[in-house]
Order: structure tokens, then sequence, then C-alpha cells
């Protein structure tokens, strides 16, 4: 359980965090906002609540 | 895109929620009439009566479990239950496991208050409840998850809605948590005692881990879970933004679970844990007031509903209390604000800035929204929900001002030096100097309080008023 | 991977939910563990004896945590006030931790030795007898309680299945008279704990009345415990410093 070490030094802990953050960040904005046809198709979803109205 | 089907009331379990609705009412009124007894115990210590069971002590856990896991709890079975149906249009795919998860909570609750009162408890800050009363809440909890998730498996709408992702995570985070905080080793099996397999440093850490966590994703995400439907339900309009609200899903499930160490800055855990969660307490900010934004724009282009609706404004006023904690929350995690403000009432206020403020408003909004529709019928008073927002709101305002003035004040006094570089104050001082801020505080807890009396009657009328068969 | 397989697959869902909420806790509390650094290597702490330990049982009973602290920070004038700063090494036989969140009272941490016996007891029958503006509540129970002791030995049983170090066996019993001495090792034998627990009771007259055997025995003896069992003169500020 050594390893476990590397993840104490913030010099090498903040790098990669970082990274892997910024990088999972990014994907999920461009996922969200980088076509326009599937940003139209998630925006229709938020109707879905407004849909099951019996009364 | 998604599938429009006509549905009726029929088709849902609507049973449980009704059954859910009510408890949550029952211990709203019995948790907060504690809070209120325990407050006025500080600010009147004769209150304690020299009786064992009533001591603030005991009597404080009690508040936590009855208001967090009674009230909280209740209402987001309810809610989620009431969600997950109507956002899925399908039934809840099991009415024993449903009617099991409602006995089993409300048994655990008071099984927990017996428990506190008698003096059975692991010490553990909103983790008191001994071990038989833990792997009992172990088993309603995964018969929750089968019975949630079940239901979405087998939903008409190819769609999960947003909504239901945060009772998801909640329900998993929850599962997470409860397990790994209540590690233990019991006396006997006949014993109500019980000793936690982790020690010291690493025990602090694993119990702030879950009593963070515990608000992240009791109190905050399930919570906004019940805003990303009752918002745009009662406004009458789509969430603002869609795609901003899973960002928003992602981002605040992500970023909640390093943040728990901040409840121990300074104290003997290693330093590179302490900034490493006071660095994601900051970035918290910015899923919360993303969240914040979301919900409030929702009513952007029907703002007169703010004056018009005092349900819409009981539900808008949870989400600025919201946004106004979970700045202060980042704040209050920043190592030299914390040195001052640890161990004083600021948090004690802080705590209540989102509880009553967040949990508790938005909780009000979205079941004068609900219970009508559960018993096909209209609210009895609107008069009466103006009201109980107006109690609501002074008594927030009173308690939260009480706990800033003397929270600081604490700090300020502990830390306090004279000329000759002696402290300034005995301990003593401090405690003596908070008497008239610990009554301001009751008295806002009896503000808020009376409202939730009011309710009650409210909904007492209302449901007298209404039948549960399908009109 | 497309993101609408999220969406329509309730079982995506929840890995991804379950890996984004692990990561935290992960990165953050498993070293603890494993690295040695955490807890300082300081000569003193023991396990608590069975008397002790009866007491920390009261004192969680009570809810004491809820008002009082046992943890003071690096701070000037909580070192005025309180003492030296707490070390990690100086609650690891505490299970569970007692450091507390909220000081309605004065931090316990190092209340050992600082008022008499008598003092506590009084204090804590009334204690706005002696600090009229306290808002403690009265104990008034703990000293016309007798103190249950006939589960001891489970309790330092089950303290000893978390990894306590409480001896059941002679060679057991030799190891900790190294590691604590001969005077402590003795106090950690678990065929032993009534018979310690009552000698160490009589022996300190913590309730002031040497007929009974009290909750507030336990309770004072554990109180008059607190924070004295490492000995700073020992240590220079710079040798806990690098353990932070």
């Amino acid at each position: 359980m050594e390893w476990l070490m590397w993840f104490t030094k913030f010099e090498n802990t903040k790098p990669v965090s970082l990274v892997i953050f910024f990088v999972l960040f990014c994907g999920v904005i461009v996922y969200l906002f980088g076509s326009k046809q599937r940003g139209a198709q998630l925006e229709s979803f938020k109707n879905i609540p407004l849909q099951d109205d019996d009364i | 895109m998604t599938t429009t089907s006509v549905t009726n009331t029929e088709q849902y379990n609507y049973d449980v929620i009704r059954k859910f609705a009510i408890m949550t009412l029952v211990w709203g009124v019995v948790g907060m009439l504690v809070g209120v007894y325990i407050a006025s115990e500080l600010a009147f210590p004769v209150l304690n009566f020299d009786i064992p069971y009533i001591t603030f002590g005991r009597l404080r856990p009690v508040h936590t479990g009855a208001v967090i896991f009674g009230f909280g709890g209740s209402a987001l079975f309810a809610t989620s239950y009431y969600i997950v149906q109507r956002t899925c249009q399908a039934r809840l795919f099991s009415s024993g496991l449903a009617s099991f998860t409602f006995w089993g909570w409300q048994s655990i609750i008071v099984l927990a208050a017996l428990g506190d009162v008698m003096g059975y408890t692991q010490g553990r800050e909103y983790a008191e409840m001994e071990w038989p009363i833990d792997l009992l809440i172990e088993v309603v909890w995964v018969a929750y998850l089968v019975l949630f998730v079940g239901t979405l498996m087998k939903r008409k709408q190819p769609h999960i809605y947003v909504a239901n992702w945060f009772f998801v995570a909640f329900i998993l985070a929850t599962a997470l948590l409860h397990t790994f905080n209540n590690l233990a080793v019991p006396v006997s099996l006949f014993s109500m005692k019980s000793y936690s397999l982790f020690a010291g440093a690493q025990d602090a850490m694993t119990q702030w881990w879950y009593g963070h966590n515990a608000v992240g994703f009791f109190l905050t995400a399930a919570f906004l879970g019940m805003m990303y439907y009752f918002v745009p339900k009662q406004a009458g309009r789509p969430v603002y933004s869609y795609r901003l609200s899973v960002l928003h899903f992602w981002a605040i499930i992500f970023l909640y679970m390093w943040a728990g160490a901040h409840h121990l800055h300074w104290t003997a855990i290693p330093d590179w844990t302490s900034t490493l969660a006071a660095t994601f307490s900051i970035m918290l900010l910015l899923p919360s007031w993303g969240g914040m934004v979301n919900g409030i724009l929702t009513l952007s282009g029907a703002w007169d509903k703010m004056r018009t609706d005092p349900v819409i404004r009981f539900l808008i006023v949870a989400l600025s209390f919201y946004g106004m904690s979970t700045f202060e929350g980042p704040v209050m995690s920043l190592k030299d604000v914390n040195a001052l403000s640890h161990y004083t009432d600021w948090t004690i206020g802080h705590v209540h800035s989102g509880a009553l403020g967040w949990v508790a408003m938005v909780t009000f909004g979205s079941f004068y929204h609900m219970v009508p529709k559960l018993w096909n019928t209209k609210m009895f008073s609107n008069r009466l929900i103006n009201i109980h927002f107006w109690l609501a709101t002074i008594g927030i305002l009173l308690y939260i001002t009480a706990m800033w003035i003397s929270g600081i004040m604490q700090g300020l006094m502990w830390r306090a030096f004279d000329d000759f570089g002696n402290l300034q104050y005995a301990f003593i001082e401090s405690v003596a100097a908070a008497h008239n801020l610990y009554i301001m505080r009751a008295i806002g807890g009896l503000f808020f309080l009376s409202g939730m009396v009011l309710m009650c009657y409210n909904m007492y009328k209302t449901i007298k008023s209404g039948t549960t068969e399908q009109a | 991977m497309k993101h609408d397989k999220i969406e329509r697959n309730v079982g995506i869902l929840i890995i991804l939910t379950m890996l984004a909420i692990s990561a935290g806790g992960l990165v953050e509390i498993v070293p603890l563990f494993f690295i040695k650094e955490t807890v300082e290597k300081v000569d003193g702490v023991h396990p608590y004896s069975p008397l002790e330990l009866r007491g920390r049982d009261i004192y969680i009973r009570e809810g004491c945590y809820l008002c009082h602290s046992q943890m003071i920070r690096p701070f000037r004038d909580e070192a005025l006030r309180y003492g030296h700063y707490s070390l990690a090494a100086e609650s690891k036989y505490d299970h569970p931790f007692q450091w507390g969140s909220k000081r309605t009272g004065p931090d316990l941490a190092r209340v050992g030795g600082k008022y008499s016996n008598d003092w506590h007891t009084q204090h804590l029958t009334a204690p706005r007898s002696l600090v009229p503006q306290s808002v403690m509540p009265n104990y008034p129970w703990l000293i016309k309680t007798d103190l249950d002791y006939s589960d001891i030995q489970g309790r330092m049983k089950a303290l000893r299945v978390t990894g306590v170090p409480y001896s059941t066996s002679k060679a057991e019993f030799d190891k900790n008279v190294k590691e604590f001495g001969e005077e402590t090792a003795k106090n950690l034998h678990i065929p032993d704990a009534e018979k310690n627990l009552i000698a160490q009771a009589q022996a300190g007259n913590y309730d002031t009345n040497p007929d009974k055997l009290t909750e507030m025995d336990a309770l004072v003896s554990y109180l008059q415990l607190l924070g004295t069992m490492v000995d700073f003169r020992k240590y220079d500020d710079d040798y806990f410093a690098k353990f932070r």
C-alpha cells in the first residue's frame, strides 16, 4: 500500500487531478453543448414533468 | 421524442405516499418541538429538570434524528415515490416493498428516539443509532433502492428525468456512507453497546466524511431532485435549462464527497487532507449556484407568480436560502475563517440556514403542491399558506441572526488578549454573553414551529375535504 | 460513450454515479489508514483502565461530546487556555473518537488534573453551585447510581477485536508490560478487569465517598486522565510539526 503515499504529495495530486477533472469536465461540456441537434433533444426532456398532468 | 400517454391516478401507488406525507408532518412538529425545547435548555438550564432522559445531551440527537431522518427522510420517501411514478408513468413495482419501507422507516425513527433518551448511543453525530437500528436501516435502505430502481426499469418513458438521477445518487451515497460510518463491534449479541471499528484520526475522518455527505446527499442532492420536479410543476413551465441540470448533477455529486474534512481543520489530521477539502469546498460553490440559478430562472417570464402564488414563494425563497448557505459554507471552509467560526454557534446558524431555509422550505412548497393532488382536492386555505410563509421566514431570520452574532462573538472572545498578553476573557464569560442570543434563537425556532403547526392544520382541513377515490 | 445510453440505462447511471461518489472518500480517507505519519510516535499513550473505560462510556451516554470538544488546535489562545495542542496519537485508542464539533462548554482534552475530585463531583452534580453562569445540566444521578460493571470484560473484549491491546494471555500481558510498563499492563489484563476496576476506584476515591462505587467514580476517573498521558516536557515542538 506504499503507492498510496504518492497521493499525499501535493506536487503529485494537484496536476494529476487537474488534468483528470478538466478532461472530464470538457467531455461533459462538449457532450451537452457541442451539438445543436443533441442539445435540442436534451432540452425536450425538460417537458417530462409537465406531460403527466391529469387534473 | 417523449411519449405522451394519458394517465390517471389509479395507475399509481399513492397510498404509500399519503402515509409518508402524513408522517412527514408529524415528525416535523415533533422534531422542531424538541429543537425549540433544547434551544430553551441552553438559555434556561433549569429546563433540564434533573431528569436524565430530557437533558440536552440526550435530547439533541432526538432533535437531529427526528428532523433529518423523520421529517426530511419521510418527505424524501413521499416525494421520490411521487416523482418516480409520474415521470416514468409507471406504478411502483411492488406494493409490499413500498409498505415495508414505510413501516420499516417509521420504526427506525421511533427506535432511534427511544434509544437516544435511554442513553444508547454510538457517540457519533447524526449517526447516534446503535448497531441493531443500523442493521434495520441497512435492510430498509436496500429495499428502497430495489424499489426505486425496479420502478425506473419498468418505466414507459424512455428517458429518465433528471430529478430521478438525484434520487438515485442520494440512495446510493446514503447506503455507502451509512455502511462505512457505522462499522462497529457490539459488546455482545444482547447488548445495545458497541465500539466503533476505527479509532482517533481515522474515525474522525470517517465520521465527517459521513456527516458532511449526509448533508450533501440526504439534505441537498435529494432535495434538489424534489426541486427539479416541483418548481417546474408549480410554475407551470419547464426548468430553465435541462443541459445545465445534467451538468449540475455530475458536478455536485462528484465534488461533494471531497469536502468532508473541512469539518476537521486545524485538528490532528494531516494538513493535506484539510487543504484538499477546503479546495473542493470552494469549487462546490459553482455547481451549487448553477443549480440555484437554474431553479430560479425557471420562473423567468412569470415573475408575477412570486407575488400571487405563496407556494412558488416558498420554493423560490428556499432556493435563495440554498444559494446563501452554499456561499456561506465555502467561506467557512477557508482555514482562516474556520479558525474563528469552528466550535462556535456560527456553525449551528449555518446548518439551520440550510436546514430551515432550504430543506424545510422546499419541502413545504412541494407539499402544498403535492398533498392536494394526492387527495384529489385543493388546499383548504391559501391565506394560511401565506401566513406560514411569513412565520417561517421571520423564524429563520431571527435564528440565523442570533447565531451569527453569538458565534462571531464567541470566536472573538476566545482569542482576545489583553495588553499584557494574557487571555482577556474566561470561557464562562462567553457563555454568559450568549444568553440573550440563545433566547432570541429559541424565539426564532418558536416562530418556525408555529408555522409548521399551522401547516398541519391547513393540511388536516385539506385532507378532510378530499378523497382518495379516483374522481 | 453516448450520453443518451446513460439516460436510458439505469445500470450505467448507477455505475457512473458510484464512481463519481467514491473518488473523494478513497483518496482522502484510505491513505490515513496506511500512512505511518498520520499518528505521531510518542511515549505514554495507553488504553483505558476498566474504570476509565466505563467512565468514557458514561461520557458518551450522556452526550457530553455535543457541548465539549476534545481537540485543542495549534493557536496561541488555545495553548494558553487549554494547553499543548492535541496529537492524533492521544486518541489512537478512542473508539469512537470524541473530538467534538462544538464548544458550548470549554474543551476537555486536557482537563485531567486541573481540578480536584471533589470539584468534579460537586460540579457534575450541580454545576451552578460552582460556576453560577454555567448552562450545563445537573447530573445528580451519577453519584446515586451504582456503577454497573457486570459486562466490563465483554466491553474490553469487543475493543480488543477493534485492535486495542487488552490482554487475555500471559504472552500478551508480557508484551504489554514491555510496551506500557507493569503498572499499566496490569490494568489492561481482561481476566482481572473487575478486580482492577474496584481497586482503582477505592484507591482513587473519585466520588469522595469511599464506601460506594458509583458512576461518578468512573466518569471522574476518566476526566482526570484526559490529556495527561503524554509528558510534553520530553519533546520539543518541532518534533510534532513534521506529522501534520
